[in-house]
């Protein structure tokens, strides 16, 4: 069996993005969106240390380490409004914020 | 010095703004201070100016740059054919504020607009770059708005958006145009001066696509039939003054732009073959200045609403400045800028007739309920019968001179047009003959008694009534007061144009 | 390096410095007042001295578009130039109009955070106006929204700023996202990370066969991310909800600096980096040439239609403003098509794209401000509220209108000149055939669409009568704002030269440095 090569992590970045897309249409909970933006975020960051290992030299990787600090940073952002949601309204699904049309 | 008449009234318009509004009177004669300056510097320049040299005088020189990377100058100055019109804003925004003496609402912002709104028109007509005289025209349109929608009447928000969009849709086509414009010439010599402009030999292609987007963007504005909806709507829910500028100036910026723009940069287009129709542009003009003509009668004729009445009647007085345009000879041009003054003073005079005199004080323009109105207010009736006479055309006033002249020259051009103008013409007797008998002759109406006990004219409305009539027999019995200028613009215009049309359109 | 070669880096990022300082300045004073002052006399204190120092900031700003110096660090990483210097003003100016909203602003407890998060995004914008590197874009992107997300939801016993800002989260890490995953094909397929050199990459690749399948698709989700971010149709459904929601002046940054932010670095990417990769959309559809044109224009046809058409339906002022920043997005991306066949830009593009991303960010500041300033007595921010406000406060009604007619572009005012600026370039593009006369002639109508219901709400204001007859107070400082915004808004528009002037000898948006 011959070792995994570029386009093998590609697919997999691809999928993941796929998934995380997904995720964000389909599901009613909002932890379970915020969860699968980074899941999409994560696919990014696969496809870059992948690109980064296979010939492109360090940006890439370097790339990775901001994009993980960033990512945090907006999940800690999600996570303090889902609360601020939480206590005001009770719920964290999807179908219950329709005050806003969209 | 004649360039300060758009500088005068938008100062005007900020000073009389500033006044707190409980100011009334010094608001009024603020205004009316401001409205007269402008008057005296457009007669004023009416006497500075060279008849014999023509061209553009009176104006700031060569100008000075004002957005070099697109070649846009602001230069100033009038001619034999915009300096009339000066005047003519001139004399319309005296009176207009004289016959808007009784507004008691918001009186400052009432006129801080009307003044605004004078600036614009002024601006457009003393622009010598194109690129200024479509910002100062687009200037001229918000403040309609808000005169008809706040102090209008009958439908007055629908009139007032209506007159606004097509103005709007009117100065977008002219912005394509101008856009298209400056990148048509070599960008070396990128510019929008009208007399550079007019020396530049467009190629054909770009003159058949640029002479409809300005010909119509600005006919929209002077009532092409069948784009002249909003004006009668519009004119019948605006104020008084606002009317009055609207169908005696604000028309007359459109069909001023028709041929200053449209058929003075791009005259081989009128002749160009389009659709396999030799002069095709000239040719549909014609028949949609005819139909103006008598639509615009036709319609007029069986209108209930007084206001109605003369607001068809402008869209029919229309077609005459815009079938003298098309004939592009000396007779017709003059006959149509003779007509946009004299057309210019009589729906001034009307819708003032028929919005202050009669309608502020009887609060009804329903002719059936009008009636015997003569009786009762014999100044207001003899008004309406001078301005309803000029209209019809009759000699010695001053509409005679100028249907005349335009009949000579559609004559010499395309003499079929005239069975139409002519059917039209005595449907225009007619319709002016009924309304003056329905309103101030006929029985007197069961609701309204006889009349009696209507407020009195009040001096400002007499002095501008007198005012108006006067100029009215003036240019009608001496027409050379303001021909000899035309003609000679007219000629120079013809003699530059005649080297781009076909020789058998532009025959003597 | 020693200390002497630091020294004139230092005068470079001086602004972004002082912003810092600013912001963790704020951070700090909060926790150290918060037992010795109340509330308001906090905000008040803060905001002046966060005030003074974005006064400060501006000075430095002036000093380098004096200069004209041009550094360029980290392979474009950051590019301190004096047209990146005009765009980082006239963001401030902006960002300045929201704080002095702000000051008096009752809904907001931890002050010193609110300002601390107001300047740590305008640092965001500053690096993202400097940002010439695929890195520093996402990062400074993502500096500029993370604050903006906690803004758009700070007010937080209402609901539909939680949500609001619930959703602008959701949206703007989904366009994150797709840039980021746009960013990772991009740079991996040409192995650049700094956009002059993807610029050259292109280039090279052009007789080499082009830049691959995988590279287009990674500029398409680049594509995708930046129409989030500018808010053009079909991905703005989150504008009008975040709008909605946000407080009155955090909702000002979002329609004011942070469009410029993303226009400009939209305009840095497109009409930059990925210029040879462009195609054209000139003449009848047939003709047209693939590259990311079509898929521009298509953004922008959908913007034009979706906002215009939406706006006129609209019953709340905040909402009808994020439908009009649809529209207008779909106005400026009719100047990012403004290519001939062989894909230059025209030259007028990149001045015309700056210019109205700088008076759109003044114009949609000065709206908002003179909203704050109205619905000081207004119960709420809907059309019916406003009613006849123009006789309860005839000040920022004035001004409310001189913005409005502005966005609406009727002369003397910036917008006119703006629209007709990017129209303008786009007929120029093609001079000789009219290629792009379609879409100009489409973007015209929809504009006098657009006069239409810009008139409706200065109706709503100027026409109306008023049920509540109660004069309204403007505190000094917001008029003194709406005054200083109109008169650049006024001034830019009748000498619009000054600054297209400026963007054209200080290098436009499409210099770039590496």
């Amino acid at each position: 069996m011959e070792p995994p090569g570029l386009n093998h992590w590609l697919v997999v970045s691809a999928m993941l993005f796929c998934i995380g897309a997904a995720g964000v249409v389909l599901r009613r909970n909002l932890l379970v969106v915020l969860m699968s933006l980074e899941i999409m975020l994560n696919a990014a960051n696969l496809a870059l240390v992948a690109f980064s290992r296979y010939g492109n030299g360090l940006d890439g990787q370097i790339f990775v380490f901001f994009v993980i600090t960033v990512a945090a940073a907006e999940v800690a952002v999600g996570l303090a409004i889902l609360v601020a949601l939480y206590r005001l309204c009770g719920t964290v699904r999807v179908s219950d914020i329709a005050t806003l049309k969209l | 010095m004649l360039v300060w008449t758009f500088w005068i009234s938008f100062l005007g318009s900020a000073a009389v703004a500033l006044l707190p509004s409980h100011w009334k009177s010094e608001v009024r004669w603020l205004a009316l201070l401001f409205a007269a300056l402008g008057l005296a510097l457009g007669l004023w320049g009416w006497g500075a100016y060279d008849v014999e040299v023509g061209g553009y005088q009176l104006g700031n020189g060569e100008g000075v740059p004002w957005i070099p990377e697109l070649g846009v100058r602001f230069r100033l100055g009038a001619d034999g054919f915009s300096l009339p019109l000066v005047i003519l804003t001139g004399v319309i925004g005296v009176t207009g504020v004289l016959y808007s003496w009784n507004i008691e609402e918001r009186v400052n912002q009432f006129f801080a607009l009307y003044l605004l709104l004078l600036g614009g028109v002024y601006g457009v007509f003393l622009s010598v770059d194109l690129f200024l005289l479509v910002v100062f025209y687009e200037i001229a349109i918000v403040p309609k708005y808000f005169l008809i929608a706040i102090w209008g009447s009958t439908r007055k928000e629908y009139g007032a958006m209506k007159l606004v969009l097509y103005s709007f849709a009117g100065g977008a086509l002219v912005l394509l145009g101008l856009a298209g414009i400056a990148f048509a010439a070599d960008p070396a010599a990128r510019s929008f001066d009208l007399e550079r402009l007019a020396a530049t030999n467009f190629s054909s292609g770009f003159q058949a696509w640029a002479f409809p987007a300005f010909f119509l963007g600005f006919g929209i504005l002077a009532g092409l039939w069948p784009f002249h909806t909003w004006a009668p709507t519009g004119h019948v829910a605006a104020p008084t003054a606002a009317s009055m500028l609207l169908a005696g100036v604000v028309m007359k910026l459109g069909s001023y732009g028709c041929l200053r723009v449209a058929i003075g940069l791009f005259p081989g287009a009128l002749g160009a073959t389009v659709l396999g129709v030799p002069g095709f542009w000239r040719w549909t003009i014609t028949v949609l200045a005819a139909m103006n003509i008598l639509y615009g009668a036709m319609v007029a004729l069986v209108q209930r609403d007084f206001k109605f009445v003369i607001g068809y009647s402008s869209v029919s007085h229309m077609g005459f400045v815009l079938l003298g345009l098309v004939t592009l000879n000396l007779w017709g041009l003059s006959g149509a800028l003779l007509q946009m003054f004299s057309h210019g003073i009589v729906a001034g005079l009307l819708f003032a007739v028929v919005g202050r005199l009669v309608y502020d004080r009887t609060h009804t323009r329903e002719l059936d309920e009008l009636g015997g109105l003569g009786r009762a207010a014999p100044f207001t009736a003899s008004v309406f019968i001078i301005g309803g006479l000029a209209s019809m055309g009759l000699p010695g006033m001053s509409g005679f001179f100028a249907e005349l002249l335009v009949l000579i020259g559609s004559w010499k051009a395309f003499a079929w047009v005239l069975i139409p103008v002519g059917i039209g013409m005595i449907v225009t007797v007619v319709y002016t003959l009924r309304t003056i008998h329905l309103a101030f002759f006929g029985a007197a109406p069961l609701v309204g008694g006889d009349w009696r006990g209507l407020p009195p004219i009040t001096l400002p409305e007499k002095a501008a009534s007198c005012f108006l009539a006067a100029i009215l027999f003036l240019v009608g019995l001496y027409p050379t007061v303001l021909l000899s200028m035309m003609d000679r613009a007219s000629q120079q215009f013809l003699d530059r144009v005649k080297q781009t049309v076909p020789v058998h359109l532009a025959r003597p | 390096m020693n200390l002497s070669d630091l020294l004139p880096l230092l005068r470079f990022l001086a602004p972004e410095i002082l912003l810092s300082a600013l912001a963790l300045g704020a951070l700090l004073g909060e926790a150290a007042l918060s037992r010795l002052l109340g509330v308001e006399k906090r905000q008040n204190l803060l905001g002046w001295l966060a005030l003074l120092g974005l006064g400060a900031c501006l000075v430095i700003l002036g000093d380098q578009a004096a200069r004209g110096e041009t550094l360029a660090l980290g392979r474009g990483a950051f590019v301190a130039s004096p047209f990146n210097a005009l765009l980082k003003t006239a963001a401030t100016l902006a960002v300045m109009a929201s704080v002095t909203m702000g000051l008096r602003a009752p809904f907001v407890r931890h002050v010193g955070e609110n300002y601390a998060l107001v300047l740590f995004s305008l640092l965001g914008m500053f690096f993202l106006l400097s940002a010439e590197s695929l890195l520093m874009i996402f990062v400074a992107l993502e500096l500029t929204s993370l604050p903006l997300y906690a803004l758009a939801a700070s007010q937080k016993g209402a609901r539909r700023s939680i949500e609001g800002g619930l959703k602008y989260l959701l949206f703007g890490g989904l366009s994150a996202a797709f840039l980021l995953f746009g960013i990772s094909y991009v740079y991996g397929m040409s192995g650049q990370g700094s956009l002059a050199g993807l610029r050259d990459w292109l280039v090279a690749q052009r007789t080499a066969g082009g830049p691959g399948f995988l590279f287009l698709t990674g500029v398409c989700l680049m594509i995708v991310g930046l129409g989030f971010k500018i808010a053009a149709a079909p991905f703005h459904l989150w504008a009008p909800d975040a709008y909605e929601g946000a407080p009155l002046p955090a909702a000002a940054i979002l329609a004011s600096a942070s469009k410029l932010a993303g226009i400009v670095v939209a305009a840095r990417l497109l009409l930059g980096a990925f210029l040879p990769v462009a195609g054209n959309v000139l003449g009848s559809p047939l003709s047209w040439h693939a590259g990311w044109s079509p898929a521009v224009a298509a953004l922008a046809v959908a913007s034009l239609t979706v906002g215009n058409l939406a706006a006129l339906a609209q019953r709340n002022a905040k909402r009808f403003m994020a439908y009009s920043s649809v529209a207008h997005a779909g106005n400026v991306l009719v100047a990012f098509l403004a290519l001939d066949a062989s894909g230059r830009p025209a030259a007028l593009a990149a001045p015309a794209i700056a210019y109205y991303a700088v008076i759109y960010a003044l114009t949609n500041a000065g709206v908002f401000a003179a909203i704050h300033a109205l619905a000081w007595g207004a119960r709420g921010d809907d059309f019916a509220d406003f009613r006849g406000a123009a006789r309860r406060a005839p000040f920022p009604a004035f001004f409310l209108l001189i913005f409005l007619l502005s966005l609406a572009g009727v002369p003397p005012m910036a917008g006119f000149f703006g629209k007709l600026f990017l129209f303008m370039a786009a007929l120029q593009a093609d001079a000789t055939h009219w290629g792009l006369a379609w879409l100009v002639a489409y973007a015209l109508a929809m504009n006098v669409v657009a006069l239409g219901y810009y008139l409706r709400f200065a109706r709503v204001l100027w026409v109306e009568p008023a049920e509540d007859l109660r004069p309204i107070s403007t505190p000094l400082e917001l008029r003194v704002a709406l005054v200083a915004l109109a008169l650049l808004v006024l001034g830019l528009g009748v000498f619009p030269s000054s600054c297209l002037a400026a963007f054209r000898t200080m290098g436009g948006v499409l210099l770039l440095r590496g």
